[in-house]
């Protein structure tokens, strides 16, 4: 019976039709999230309609279930309560992201460069400037197949290098980063890209030999934590944090909504960085500026006095840990003659002595925990071992472990699938996909390899040798073991293989990938990826890949601190274009070695996404009908959540029953496996320093390259958008501080700058701008702000790639082609992306179309950016 | 009736709410209760960020700009194709078949939150979801995707605790609408106290601001970095004392609040202690 629903004089629409039109809709879920390896969080519900994509929203996990069903959870503190959202906290570039499906930069068909001919003129040199031409997919196999046979035949398979990057879309099944590594294996072998720990730089080189902790050397366990800040913590110290940004990707929002219980607990927020960034924008009760990358300057100040007010605890230090004398004597000047005393930090760091002193007061008086969301630029810069070892210090100094004082993370909540990673009140079981999942796994180690952040002097400069990197995640000793590239018995690389690449916008010194790409060593380049972008721009042969909502998968929440789920996810629109997922890529090129039964197991799509549900864990709570039927199962809470022990507890009560991985067991100060091994190194000493440049880096205001670089600049995972990810949204390029319109009509990326050093420059509020030092120059747009202080810069990473001049300069403000080459220091291949020199000048437009007229009439879309029809030609 | 409750203060800039509209009104036709609004250029709710202050003392507060679905809307007179109506529920509509582009309501409307589609001809502005309301939505896209509960929507009576202490925007205008804010940002007056000689900040020290016009006296004492901050001020002129026992104390006139403020760093000297 259809029911009149009035709207106004005369017009009517039924509710009938109403109703029809929502039941037109099928509501499916997705997991919309970038960690890039199964394991996912932002789960969404996306109404599809009419082979289209309506809207994306959040789930509401009592949309199916009775909440008692999954027994939600409370945290209870100081005669107040937190509980979960009964819908799940996506962040906007959730939302967004039908845009990615429907961007005008999607890869259609398979394309190939204008002037490679793999059988004749391959024209190398062209790479990067060459636009493309439409192929089929057989030429493309063709080509495939052919050009693996011959790096075979003429060099052997290790030629071949797979990067399997990261942080593309989350895929199970259709795994978006890795699955050529089994293929390739298969085929007898290969050289993989091995990506540094790059989340987690300075607490991998560095903290690891201070406390040991597996997997990426941050505090595990995170047990907990939360409910323990909640009930114990007096000062939480966010140390290059922003707990409103970087989580976006890896688990939305609920970070956000426990920052703002903290505050209303009477919890005080101490904010530490260069820049005002999200989180403290909103939560800081302080902002305390600090100059980019010289936060050990001010923990051995802080140390220091704690030494002389005699404010740390001496006891906990007697038992729980290695070395102290060793570090007080350098910390007292002992050592070098320099003690490290409030004002010989204040002329370091810019932070006026009294705030260090009363800080150090503060901390010493009040149960105080550390808060990272990785730790940010702050452990991702030259020497970013020195800071991140202080800090653990630091938290030793206070009796780390003891309730409310903890190292405490904001994101990667239940990594791994570890429950020992999860600060919030845990599930009954951690959902785990990994048999269904088709990609490459970080932590499983593979020869020959060459860290990532290695890749341009591997190919420009060989031989070249490292410590470490053996994976992601390797433990501490692997940082002693050397390698070398060419291994053993094997070639130097003559192909590169790649899927949804992020290097030269997110890596260390862009400029000089580009130049190893165009090395005529490197005789062919494929790239996976569903856009045409960035490093895809120096491929010679691209292959569409559909993005998530054309591909039937299994997807799992794990890490929104919430509640975990997992869930089928149905097709939500056929492929656009003659995109295919990047496992059915690869199981077409195994097809055509004959290899397909084999590559697959014999498993069809089908199969994989059921064997993915029987060991998720919960296929005894919920068959698969129901799971069907239902769309997605929300765990139940563990009803002994609060038992675990939280952080720390066990080693701060007992340390000689709980051992750290570290030689001495303990924490140390003096770092022993150092000791042994690099007794000599001055950028990683045993004892942490503060080390203002070195053999590796010259980046600090003390070197005299300051006085032609004298500006300091800051490098944030970006606010909208993960790495690379996102960047052709329009809806989030309409946002002022994602980016600015210059004169030109171009968006520029956003640069921050303080209204005093703006003014020195005669630059103005969007005006465009040059940033540069010795490798090269950007353009951005200006953003004069008081979020940032004085004497510093800001941007952030990733923005879309867009050559005025590859290898010299650029126009879409990717920041990272002019980052310091080296590692983070001579013994540790991290990558060091922040707190570095640069000096910005106001640019001439005019003069610069003038001088590079092709560059600047490449037609580029007006809210999109940079366009696919810039580099496409001919069909 | 309904009513829409935005409370500043817990809004953390994500920006949910304006992409949640975009991705719901862009591409999507609602007819009869809205056409597509073009890709970008429009923002039925639009988030602007406020930076408040200078070095150090800075803080950012995120205002939103929505249709307010007056119960006196100028616009609906202004319209000459009588296109523009309100519900019983209160919501305001602009009948997107019956607009023939004038604009008179773009001119009309003092809140600025109407806007023209040129590619269409009509104007267009948020509609609260009118249309998933009444599939049976409890509420629009944009207090949906909210992840603090910045934005509530509802019944004017359920949300009446909310509406006591919230204002409304331009009260002046006499519009009557049916948007209520919490916690719109006023004026700070920030600082920090130290001791030059020391080297130390000051901790208890005593500011107290007063209103040049009215004499109202603002006081706080300062904290363990000698910080100080005084809040929910009106736009104004103040003086400030800063005073701490054993010290002489400061006075700075004529501190204007158009815009937040930071004195910056006062410096107190020690009194001469008086000898025996």
């Amino acid at each position: 019976m259809s029911v009149v629903l009035v709207i106004k004089e005369g017009k009517m629409v039924e509710k009938e039709e109403l109703r029809k039109q929502a039941q037109e809709e099928k509501s499916l879920v997705k997991d919309i999230s970038w960690p890039g390896v199964g394991s996912g969080a932002n789960t969404s519900v996306v109404d599809v309609k009419d082979g289209k994509i309506v809207r994306i929203r959040p789930l509401r996990y009592d949309w199916k279930y009775k909440p008692e069903e999954f027994n939600p959870w409370k945290i209870e503190a100081r005669g107040k309560v937190f509980e979960p959202s009964m819908k799940s906290l996506i962040p906007p570039l959730s939302l967004a992201y039908k845009k990615r499906a429907y961007s005008p930069n999607r890869i259609l068909y398979p394309l190939k460069r204008v002037d490679f001919d793999p059988k004749g003129d391959r024209n190398i040199e062209n790479r990067g400037n060459s636009k493309f031409i439409r192929i089929s997919w057989d030429e493309a196999l063709d080509i495939i197949v052919g050009e693996i046979k011959r790096m075979k035949e003429k060099y052997g398979m290790t030629a071949i290098f797979y990067q399997s990057d990261q942080h593309g879309e989350n895929k199970v099944v259709h795994g978006c980063h890795g699955c050529g590594r089994k293929l390739l294996e298969l085929l007898g072998g290969y050289t993989l890209q091995c990506r540094n720990p790059d989340s987690w730089e300075g607490w991998f080189w560095g903290a690891k030999h201070v406390w040991g902790m597996q997997p990426v050397g941050q505090q595990v366990p995170q047990a907990n934590l939360m409910t323990d800040i909640a009930r114990n913590t007096d000062l939480l110290l966010y140390w290059g944090c922003d707990q409103e940004t970087t989580p976006w990707g890896w688990g939305g929002q609920q970070a956000s909504r426990l920052s703002y219980w903290f505050t209303e607990l009477g919890i005080k927020q101490i904010y530490i960085h260069p820049d005002l960034n999200y989180a403290a924008a909103v939560h800081a009760d302080k902002w305390i500026p600090i100059r980019p990358n010289t936060d050990a300057a001010m923990h051995l100040a802080i140390a220091y006095t704690w030494i002389t007010e005699g404010t740390y605890d001496k006891e906990y230090v007697a038992t729980h840990s290695y070395g102290f004398d060793k570090f007080e004597e350098y910390v007292m000047g002992k050592e070098d003659g320099i003690p490290k005393t409030p004002k010989w930090a204040e002329e370091i760091t810019a932070v006026p002595l009294r705030i260090i002193k009363a800080l150090a007061r503060e901390w010493a008086s009040k149960r105080t925990s550390v808060v990272i969301g990785n730790g940010g630029p702050g452990i991702r810069g030259p020497y970013a071992t020195e800071p991140a070892r202080l800090q653990v210090l630091l938290l030793a100094m206070q009796g780390l472990g003891k309730p409310g004082a903890n190292q405490v993370k904001m994101i990667e909540w239940g990594l791994l699938g570890e429950p020992k990673q999860e600060p919030l009140p845990r599930p009954m079981v951690f959902p785990n996909l990994g048999a269904a999942y088709t990609g490459s796994r970080p932590w499983l180690a593979w020869h020959p390899f060459i860290p990532k952040t290695l890749v341009h002097d591997a190919i420009l400069n060989p031989p070249i040798s490292w410590y470490g990197n053996e994976t992601q995640m390797a433990p501490r000793e692997n940082q002693f073991v050397k390698y070398t590239y060419p291994a053993e018995g094997c070639s130097e690389i003559h192909m590169i293989w790649t899927d949804s690449p992020c290097w030269i916008t997110c890596w260390n010194d862009g400029n000089r990938l580009i130049e190893a790409f165009k090395s005529p060593k490197i005789e062919f380049i494929m790239a996976q990826h569903p856009w045409l972008e960035n490093d895809c721009l120096f491929a010679d042969l691209i292959l569409p890949v559909n993005t998530k909502f054309e591909e039937e998968d299994i997807g799992s929440d794990a890490y929104s601190g919430q509640f975990n789920l997992v869930f089928p996810e149905e097709k939500c629109i056929e492929s656009i274009g003659e995109s295919k997922s990047d496992y059915e890529i690869v199981c077409m090129i195994a097809e055509r070695f004959g290899l397909l039964e084999e590559y697959t197991e014999g498993k069809s799509i089908e199969d994989l996404i059921k064997i993915g549900y029987e060991t998720s864990g919960v296929q005894d709570m919920i068959s698969w009908e129901e799971l069907k039927e239902k769309g997605y199962y929300v765990i139940p809470t563990d009803p002994e959540w609060e038992k675990y022990p939280a952080g720390l507890i066990e080693f701060c009560e007992d340390p000689d029953n709980n051992r750290l991985l570290t030689p001495t067991g303990k924490i140390e100060f003096y770092a022993t496996g150092l000791a042994e091994h690099f007794p000599d190194d001055d950028e990683r000493p045993p004892v942490p320093h503060w080390v203002p440049y070195g053999g590796s880096h010259q980046e600090t205001l003390q070197h005299p390259r300051a006085k032609k670089y004298p500006l300091l600049i800051v490098s944030n995972h970006p606010r909208w958008g993960i790495h690379a990810q996102h960047e052709d949204i329009t809806w989030l390029r309409e946002i002022p501080t994602c980016k600015v319109r210059g004169p030109d009509g171009y968006q520029y990326q956003p640069l921050w700058i303080h209204p005093v050093d703006a003014a020195k420059r005669g630059v103005g509020n969007g005006d465009v701008v040059k940033i540069y030092n010795e490798r090269g120059a950007i353009l951005c747009g200006a953003f004069v702000t008081e979020r940032v202080m004085p004497g510093v810069v800001s941007i952030d990473h990733g923005a879309k790639y867009d050559p005025i001049v590859p290898g010299e300069l650029e126009r879409g403000g990717a920041i990272n082609t002019i980052a310091p080459h080296k590692t983070t220091s001579r013994n540790a291949v991290g990558m060091a992306v922040s707190g570095y020199l640069v000096e910005l000048e106001r640019a001439d437009l005019g003069e610069l179309m003038k001088k590079y007229p092709e560059a600047f009439k490449r037609p580029f879309h007006p809210t999109a950016g940079p366009s696919y029809e810039s580099f496409v030609g001919g069909k | 009736m309904k009513a829409l409750v935005i409370d500043i203060t817990k809004c953390n800039g994500c920006y949910n709410c304006q992409i949640a509209c975009k991705d719901e009104h862009v591409a999507n036709d609602w007819t009869p209760y809205a056409k597509p609004q073009p890709d970008t250029g429009q923002f039925w709710t639009k988030v602007t960020d406020i930076v408040r202050g200078t070095v150090p003392k800075v803080k950012v507060a995120y205002m939103h700009d929505i249709c307010q679905h007056c119960d006196e809307a100028p616009c609906i007179p202004a319209c000459q194709q009588n296109a523009i109506y309100k519900r019983d529920d209160g919501i305001v509509i602009i009948d997107p078949e019956k607009c023939a582009g004038s604009r008179n309501c773009i001119d009309a409307c003092p809140y600025d939150v109407i806007y023209f589609n040129w590619d269409l001809n009509i104007s267009q502005k948020c509609t609260m979801c009118a249309h998933l309301l009444d599939r049976g939505w409890k509420e629009p896209r944009c207090v949906e995707v909210c992840p603090t509960e910045a934005l509530k929507f509802g019944e004017e009576e359920d949300l009446k605790e909310d509406i006591k202490r919230a204002e409304v925007l331009h009260p002046e205008y006499k519009a009557k609408p049916r948007v209520y804010y919490i916690g719109l940002p006023k004026r700070f007056v920030a600082g920090a106290v130290y001791d030059p000689e020391e080297d130390k900040c000051l901790e208890g020290a005593t500011a107290t601001l007063t209103d040049s016009k009215s004499g109202e006296k603002f006081s706080t004492k300062t904290d363990n970095y000698g910080d100080f901050w005084l809040e929910e001020l009106k736009v104004g002129t103040y003086s400030l004392a800063v005073e701490k026992d054993g010290y002489l104390p400061q006075k700075i006139e004529s501190i204007s609040t158009e815009k937040d403020v930071n004195v910056g760093d006062i410096k107190l000297y020690q009194k001469v202690k008086a000898k025996a």
